[in-house]
């Protein structure tokens, strides 16, 4: 028979359990999607970022990144990056945008940036995720040189157009969001109204396979050193009397073109561009799984269209 | 900003939710789908209380300001609601004192010299000194109690009731001969919840039996959907009837408050908010409270809960005419409770949690648990009731068989040998409410110690009388089996039992509503 120190113990433990799975000890919380509506405004502090792009956090980052993070990423996924020669004739700053799907985004991106454009270049984080606890504000501002974007509209502290006026180039998801499928959402006018604005041209980047190594949900990529791959396309400048509500569908196209580049070859993909027939970017009107499962594949492994490689020894 | 009340639907993201039972209260899992009706969140309170109090004395609705209806030589009587409000008891000063204060003051620069003060128990227990101390501040008390000038109303005492008259439908109006007799009667109220106010202050709260009977009964109650809307409260129909009488005789300056939903102190905000917006610290403040509270002996878990003052906030105060002043009262009571809900479901879910109307410094027994539920939160609705006819209520309560000798001495009586006998209201009032009601034992420790009148626990039943005959079936989770049986309902363990248990009522898969309370709430059911 339980004696009543045991039964409050037992009891105690099981009310530990329940909070942990009932707040997700551990995950960001959430909100029922019925309450979404009546979640009131962030009144978060403002949080100042130019300390990360002065001297010493740029020292820090530095270590950061090559000590520590591009380490670790490539222990876990292998990537391909084409296209960099974009940016030979560039002179910065300029405007990355990219599709979407996974937190590997970013690191994928910088990573792949030459040094001398990945030591200048600033990443727009959405204000009320990545800058919802000093922690996680301070973490992301260190490593990936964050600075908060604000998606419902409040006051920050720095905007883009001055981390652009300061010389450094920005990456920018104009989905707002990582996707939930692994396909393009709607691009929304932040970034072509920023290039209209600072006349800085965009540099469209597309990606594949993040969503496959980790998806929405998951902390870590999968086991088995996922493939990734980006592409970088050549950049657009705003027409003279462009708006952004017409210079962001040529951003959408590009970054189509180049997934659609990615898929099969150049040669395809320009005849595609050049007919109007570039797969929309969005994926095809499908059942949900089977715009999933088209996601979740791998892309084709960054040696596939190569030579085998000659092993050295029997794994 | 104050956010709006809202209608949860339980998803797979929904953390489990507060339910209170009795001295205690669980956290929940509700299956999906289930609705659960929140409360607005508390208004902002009048920044500056005195202002909005001399704003109301000296610019009343459809009278006279105070300080011109004083005078030298009249007869100024203060009645007031008792413990029975608010719930759990004010934070000092209670909102009562702060205006009996400044109506004496002005009665002191005109002049008046017979004052009296007055409690409006009815048939509820006599207040202790300690506890008119508090409703009333010590300054009014020290004037005022030791001259036996602030008592209880005494709904027994026949020489010190005047029967004013009767109604158009023939309903006898007794009151307070004090208060009958005044030159002025200023009524003081504290408004938390829609069923307050109005015309149940002076004809019920100043009444004698002999008037109470026309309309607490289980017929009126049975008829009246709900008691929490006065417009569709017989209960109400025939308050107002009578007040319209009193009015014709008598000059009652009404003067009616509203608080916020400020209802638990800060060491308890958690039960406050919504469940899954809960910080770390809300969520170690309930579990400390849960292994608390399972450690602590039960005279030191009823004092923690007993002891609790509500930090409440005035929302609104009017004065003059009561008819005038209670629609601009019930304004500020829907404007803090009411939530739209679209239809109505099978099973509704009630927590009851530790206190009512008519245990507070006592123990919420099964009669009392039951007209709290059944009773005042089934009939917390506006347009029909949250389930609907032939549904099921699921309850949680313990239910234990603890009655308070001295607050309650005709309720053990009611529970070992009415309830006994039949459950059914309209049986039990017809047979024993007149045995009961003229019991000199129960009228003389009504009168003499602190007892709720021997008719009061028929009162708690009939309160309950309109729920007994909508629903089909009442479980109570947690709840004593005996008990539930003597009050002829069933118990259950979880709430997965429960269902079960209903489900020959309302099938496998009934829709759930969820009546998140406290703080209060109205649902508006379209």
């Amino acid at each position: 028979m339980a004696t009543l120190p045991t039964t409050w113990l037992r009891d105690g433990v099981a009310d530990v359990r329940i909070v942990a799975r009932g707040w997700r000890w551990g995950r960001r919380p959430v909100v029922p999607r019925s309450a979404e509506p009546f979640v009131p405004p962030s009144q978060k502090p403002v949080f100042r970022t130019d300390w990360a792009r002065r001297r010493p956090a740029r020292a820090a980052r530095e270590i950061a990144q090559k000590a520590g993070l591009e380490p670790l990423f490539r222990s876990q996924v292998r990537t391909r990056v084409e296209g960099l020669d974009v940016l030979t004739d560039l002179r910065g700053p300029v405007i990355f945008v990219a599709n979407h799907a996974s937190h590997l985004d970013t690191p994928l991106i910088l990573l792949s940036l030459p040094d001398a454009w990945r030591r200048r270049t600033a990443v727009a984080a959405a204000a009320d995720y990545f800058f919802d606890t000093w922690w996680r504000a301070v973490g992301s501002a260190v490593v990936f040189n964050t600075f908060p974007i604000d998606r419902r509209g409040g006051s920050l502290a720095t905007t883009p157009g001055e981390v652009l006026a300061e010389g450094w180039s920005l990456v920018i998801f104009p989905e707002g969001t990582r996707s939930r499928d692994g396909w393009a959402g709607r691009f929304q006018l932040g970034a072509a109204w920023l290039a209209t604005e600072h006349d800085v041209p965009v540099v469209p980047i597309a990606h594949r396979g993040t969503f496959a190594a980790m998806p929405r949900g998951q902390g870590w990529p999968a086991r088995g050193r996922q493939p990734l791959t980006v592409r970088f396309g050549p950049p657009l400048r705003p027409g003279v009397d462009e708006s952004p509500r017409d210079f962001a569908p040529r951003i959408r196209d590009a970054v189509a073109a180049l997934l659609d580049e990615e898929r099969t070859t150049w040669w395809d993909a320009r005849r595609r561009a050049a007919d109007g027939t570039t797969p929309d970017a969005s994926g095809p009107a499908v059942a949900p799984w089977r715009r999933v499962w088209e996601q979740a594949a791998p892309p084709a492994t960054p040696r596939a269209d190569s030579a085998p490689a000659r092993q050295a020894w029997r794994r | 900003m104050t956010r709006p009340g809202f209608v949860l639907e339980v998803d797979d993201r929904t953390p489990p939710l507060v339910v209170h039972e009795g001295e205690g209260f669980r956290l929940q899992e509700f299956p999906l789908g289930t609705r659960v009706i929140y409360p607005p969140e508390s208004l902002p309170a009048v920044p500056d209380v005195d202002a909005a109090i001399a704003e109301a004395l000296l610019h009343p609705l459809d009278a006279d300001p105070l300080p011109t209806q004083l005078r030298p030589g009249m007869r100024l009587t203060i009645a007031f609601d008792d413990v029975s409000l608010p719930l759990p008891p004010m934070r000092a000063p209670d909102i009562r004192q702060r205006i009996i204060e400044a109506v004496l003051t002005m009665a002191a620069d005109a002049g008046v010299d017979d004052v009296q003060l007055i409690a409006a128990n009815a048939l509820h227990r006599r207040m202790t000194p300690a506890e008119l101390r508090h409703i009333v501040g010590e300054r009014a008390f020290r004037s005022f109690h030791p001259h036996g000038l602030l008592t209880n109303h005494d709904a027994e005492d026949h020489d010190n009731l005047l029967h004013v008259g009767l109604t158009e439908k023939g309903e006898d109006v007794e009151i307070n001969r004090r208060a009958a007799e005044s030159d002025l009667l200023v009524y003081v109220n504290v408004n938390l919840v829609a069923m307050d106010g109005g015309h149940k202050s002076v004809p019920i709260g100043l009444a004698s039996y002999k008037s109470l009977r026309h309309h607490h009964n289980a017929k009126t109650m049975v008829r009246s959907h709900s008691f929490m809307d006065h417009t569709k409260s017989h209960l109400h129909h025939s308050a107002w009837r009578m007040g319209r009488l009193l009015k014709e005789h008598l000059n009652i300056f009404q003067i009616e408050t509203t608080l916020n939903n400020d209802v638990f102190p800060s060491s308890y905000d958690f039960l406050m908010k919504r469940e899954w917006e809960w910080s770390v610290r809300d969520q170690a403040a309930m579990l400390g409270a849960r292994r608390a509270l399972a450690l602590a002996p039960r005279r030191l878990r009823h004092k923690l809960f007993h002891e609790m003052r509500s930090p409440y906030g005035l929302t609104g105060i009017h004065a003059g005419d009561t008819e005038a002043v209670h629609e601009r009262t019930i304004a500020n009571v829907h404007r803090q409770q009411l939530v739209e809900v679209q239809g109505q479901s099978d099973v509704l879910v009630l927590g009851v949690p530790y206190l009512g109307p008519y245990n507070v410094n006592s123990v919420m027994n099964p009669i009392l648990a039951t007209c709290m539920g059944l009773g005042y939160f089934f009939n917390s609705y506006r347009g029909q009731p949250l389930v609907r006819r032939g549904g099921a209520v699921i309850l949680y309560h313990p239910l234990e068989a603890n009655f308070d000798q001295l607050h309650h001495p005709s309720y053990i009586d009611f529970y070992d040998e009415i309830l006994a006998e039949s459950t059914d209201p309209l049986v039990i009032e017809e047979k024993y409410e007149q045995q009961f009601a003229t019991d000199p034992w129960y009228i003389h420790l009504y009168r003499t110690s602190h007892a709720y009148h021997g008719v009061h626990p028929f009162y708690m039943w009939y309160w309950a009388a309109h729920a007994m005959d909508h629903v089909d079936d009442v479980i109570w989770v947690g709840g004593d089996r005996r008990t539930a049986a003597r009050l002829g309902f069933r118990a259950a363990s979880t709430l997965a039992d429960a269902l079960e248990m209903a489900s020959s009522t309302v099938g496998s898969s009934p829709s759930i509503s969820y009546l998140h309370n406290p703080p209060h709430l109205i649902a508006d059911v379209r």
